[in-house]
């Protein structure tokens, strides 16, 4: 019986960039490096006062984060006002 | 003698009154009447995303020069997310995805627009793209806001 399952194609070498006729939105320029333990709920907790702001920090990181759950020691996060 | 002085006098006296009169200090003439205050200049229209363009190239102006849905397995894709109105932060952000819904790209530009503009995305591959059928996404502040289909052949 033939394996009708397509092998996934891989797009771990695009490469991307952006800019826009509009000025950049001003940033706090604060940024934070994640260690062992931190989830984004625990920086938007820490940042924000409130867990449930995770969103904003994934929203503004999506460059790097590929899976909002899975964040890694070492990568640093651009925080957004709040 | 006497009466020829009064007389005198009295010539005397109508002169100072018709002098007086005719010096009498005229009155300023009423202002103009302003012209009504100008009208407050219009609120500037609400953020909101016009159309999302693809292409191979985009101008100075960061719009796709020529807008088309089909490129080569080497091409660079640009998608021109044109959009109106002020906002003090707004956070653009472009989901490129393949025919079977596999993540692409995931792109975000945070802008201040004053007024109209264009903002551009761009994904290139080292190698070569799978041939077949994608869709970028915009949103805005993670709310849809546009989408565009297009393939590689």
């Amino acid at each position: 019986m033939p394996d009708d399952k397509q092998p996934k194609a891989d797009f771990s070498d695009v490469e991307g960039g952006s800019s826009s006729t509009a000025p950049p939105a001003p940033s706090s320029g604060r940024t934070y490096t994640v260690v062992k333990g931190d989830s984004l709920s625990k920086i938007a907790k820490q940042f924000y006062g409130n867990a449930s702001q995770w969103k904003k920090i994934y929203e503004a990181n999506k460059d790097t984060i590929k899976n909002p759950d899975l964040i890694y020691p070492g990568q640093t996060f651009k925080i957004p006002d709040a | 003698m006497i009466r020829s002085r009064r007389i005198v006098w009295a010539a005397g006296l109508g002169l100072l009154v018709i002098g007086t009169a005719s010096c009498k200090k005229k009155e300023p003439p009423p202002p103009a009447e302003t012209s009504a205050a100008p009208a407050p200049a219009p609120a500037p229209p609400a953020f909101a995303v016009q159309g999302v363009e693809l292409g191979k190239s985009i101008d100075a102006d960061k719009k796709v020069s020529t807008p088309t849905t089909t490129f080569g397995r080497k091409d660079t894709i640009y998608a021109s997310v044109t959009t109106e109105g002020a906002a003090p932060s707004k956070t653009l952000s472009a989901k490129w995805t393949f025919q079977d819904g596999q993540a692409v790209k995931e792109q975000s530009e945070s802008i201040a627009p004053t007024g109209p503009a264009a903002t551009e995305f761009h994904i290139s591959k080292k190698g070569l793209w799978p041939v077949g059928k994608y869709k970028v996404e915009v949103s805005v502040d993670g709310s849809p806001a546009g989408s565009k289909d297009f393939e590689i052949k």
